[in-house]
């Protein structure tokens, strides 16, 4: 069996910097009196190196921007590389801190080789600005063991990949320090010596863990992978070098995000409407932004016009430190046909989803209303407002049904100032509601005002006359 | 003169307006058929403006749009009502066979939104017809919802103070609605664009309301001093 590992030296520094402009040096630091764990190329250069004291690179580098390691955000943005590469390869494995595992014997065929699929996973890398270190090995401990070192070549024959593995130091098998410093005592500096010891040697000399390990990367002892499923749900989290003040100055990281959102809904074949933000800010609760569709979408371009008419509108209260991006609702994908064979003119369901998209996201949910009907004798409680939903069936009305009403309806009954001209139709009694304790008892009448407006007037129990709406 | 005007009218490079046709399956006539005549065939203006000025709402004004509203809502565009003055009643719009999932109401809070909205909606291919009470309107958002309407192609009606109507304006159609007698809706043409002259007209529209002269004595007493209508005696 062939494995292929990937080592990303520096994912965390470059999940980070990715998106920003920013070219300040960068550190990521293991906690703000540790040592440095990721040092970027800028900061390499003033002298700071990974494992250094945080003073000291402070000292060398004074306008370093430092940024706190966060176990979970390494688990994460580890997740969401197994998530691109698990549309690659079946089965894969996570190997934290910043490895990650596939077993490639049975991909070759499906890329056309080992080299095809060594060029893609390249493509990828590079696409989503980052450094990764692939390497082949007959086991999993010696694929991680190459790319840890750099030392990996696409190949898969046998003899080579041995050569290399052999090659390798020592302090690169992943052993306890203790057994490196005892192995390294004997004069065994390469795994090629190791190997040369027979198994009974090494386990009389050496704890159980140390041969078990070296077994493992020579073969010799099964190594067991727990492959990894990918969640049914899109999670993306961005954090960025400075802190962002102004919610337009959110749209630029966020594109990434989207596009990667858009990657995954496409490789599922699935749609969402329903996009969860949130703003994490230093010391205060996070800003959370719900993004609706009016109908399923997958498309990042929709997306982000949505997100630049909600973020113009959005006042951060504190500057950001990051961003995530949360969609757990997934929607089957219902492929739309086209109004034609040669797919002119837009389809008018989409044209539709997208303009209530953007009307609800300015305006806001309840500024957008279809109308129904409601069966109820007061005039008020015949009609209702309903929030947009494109349903499939139109609920069917026979409106020859209905009694003659007024085309506009009063918000609420205006009183009735002066006497109406012309007395044209009436009364009509409208008694009820005594079961919902909104009672109403009501004549009604029709007749044209001094204005010339043709109103629907009603006088209620207590004598009073109103308007109640206009004959338009 | 009389000679060289015959000469002239006889001649085929000179256009007369009046034997000017509009492009046929292209045209919205407004069902009114005074008001069909008085703009020559060419309806409400597909991708472009309506001003309608009137002074307040129940003379008539929905009647006038209700055969637009009640085609394009069946063709299965949608009908935007922004910011409407009172509620657009629903039993009475589908007695009237308007279908009620073509309707929309769009209530916005500030100018800008509403520009913003009305010209969205225009350009959306998705609309049919977009009604809007707007408040004041400078001439330069007349012409970016002109050029919105003509992008979009649909039909969109301004409803508008009859103080508007002394600005000139790049709306296609200009009309100044009065009520008249007899429940009457008397429609003045401001401007109408390719549609030579203008003038007035009148739609009868009183059957915009059922009336029962029967039933009229029982009208009781109303907060005014006399009775308009003798009281009905019990």
């Amino acid at each position: 069996m062939l494995w292929l590992y990937i080592h990303f030296p520096n994912l965390l520094l470059e999940c980070v910097s990715r998106d920003t402009n920013d070219q300040r040096p960068l550190v990521i630091s293991e906690g703000w009196q540790g040592n440095v764990y990721q040092a970027s190329p800028k900061a390499q250069q003033g002298g700071v190196r990974p494992g250094m004291r945080l003073k000291t690179a402070v000292n060398l580098v004074p306008e370093l921007a430092i940024i706190e390691m966060d176990a979970l955000f390494e688990q994460q943005a580890l997740e969401a590389q197994a998530r691109w590469l698990y549309r690659q390869a079946a089965h894969i494995s996570l190997h934290p801190p910043s490895g990650l595992l596939a077993e490639v014997t049975s991909l070759k065929r499906l890329h056309g080789g080992l080299r095809p699929l060594w060029q893609r996973l390249e493509h990828e890398i590079r696409r989503r600005a980052l450094t990764g270190q692939i390497a082949t090995g007959l086991t999993p401990g010696a694929a991680q063991c190459l790319a840890q070192t750099n030392a990996g070549t696409c190949t898969e024959d046998a003899d080579i990949l041995t050569r290399n593995m052999q090659a390798l130091g020592i302090e690169m098998a992943g052993l306890s320090a203790k057994a490196t410093n005892r192995l390294a005592k004997l004069g065994l500096l390469t795994l090629g010596d190791v190997f040369k010891l027979s198994s009974h040697d090494i386990a009389r000399r050496l704890e159980p863990e140390t041969l078990h390990r070296l077994q493992q990367i020579q073969g010799t002892r099964p190594d067991l992978q727990t492959y990894w499923q990918p969640p049914h749900r899109f999670y993306q989290r961005i954090d960025f070098a400075y802190d962002i003040e102004h919610s337009t100055g959110l749209l630029f990281p966020l594109q990434r995000a989207l596009a990667e959102l858009e990657a995954d809904l496409q490789w599922r074949q699935q749609d969402t409407d329903h996009l969860n933000l949130s703003f994490h800010h230093r010391n205060r609760a996070d800003t959370s932004l719900a993004l609706r569709t009016a109908g399923p979408e997958h498309r990042s371009t929709e997306f982000l016009a949505l997100a630049r008419i909600r973020l113009e509108q959005l006042n951060l209260d504190a500057p950001t430190q990051a961003m995530t991006l949360t969609v757990s609702r997934f929607i089957p994908r219902q492929h739309t046909t086209a109004v034609d064979l040669l797919g002119s003119g837009p389809c008018p369901d989409e044209a539709w989803q997208s303009l209530i998209s953007r009307l609800q996201a300015r305006l806001g949910e309840q500024a957008i209303r279809t109308l129904t009907c409601y069966p109820d004798h007061r005039p008020e409680k015949a009609w209702a407002p309903r929030t947009l939903e494109r349903t499939a069936k139109p609920d069917v009305i026979n409106g020859s049904d209905l009694p003659h009403r007024p085309l506009w309806l009063l918000r609420s009954p205006q009183t009735l100032h002066s006497p109406p001209r012309v007395w044209l139709s009436g009364p009509e009694r409208i008694s009820g509601g005594w079961w919902d304790g909104e009672r109403v008892q009501r004549d009604y009448y029709i007749a044209l005002l001094p204005s010339g407006q043709l109103a629907w007037l009603f006088r209620d129990a207590g004598g009073g006359w109103f308007i109640h709406g206009w004959f338009g | 003169m009389k000679e060289l005007l015959d000469t002239l009218l006889q001649d085929a490079r000179v256009w007369q307006a009046r034997h000017h046709t509009p492009a046929s399956g292209h045209m919205e006539l407004t069902g009114h058929a005074p008001l069909d005549h008085q703009l020559k065939g060419i309806g409400w203006p597909i991708g472009a403006l309506t001003e309608c000025f009137l002074e307040a709402a129940g003379i008539g004004e929905l009647q006038l749009l209700l055969p637009l509203i009640r085609r394009q809502s069946k063709k299965d565009k949608f009908v935007f009502w922004l910011n409407p003055p009172h509620t657009p009643y629903a039993p009475a719009l589908a007695r009237e066979g308007v279908q009620l999932s073509q309707i929309v109401t769009l209530q916005t809070q500030r100018t800008a939104d509403t520009l913003w909205a009305l010209e969205n909606c225009l350009r959306s291919p998705a609309t049919g017809l977009v009604m809007a009470w707007c408040g004041y309107l400078q001439p330069r958002d007349i012409r970016k919802l002109q050029l919105a309407a003509e992008a979009g192609g649909g039909l969109c009606v301004l409803f508008r103070n009859p103080q508007a109507a002394r600005n000139s304006s790049a709306a296609a159609l200009r009309l100044e609605l009065s009520p008249s007698r007899d429940r009457q809706l008397s429609i003045r043409i401001l401007k109408c664009r390719g549609g030579g002259s203008v003038g007035d007209c009148t739609l009868p529209l009183a059957d915009r309301a059922p009336t029962q002269e029967a039933s009229l004595n029982c009208v009781v007493k109303g907060p005014w001093p006399e009775p308009p209508i003798p009281k009905h005696a019990p």
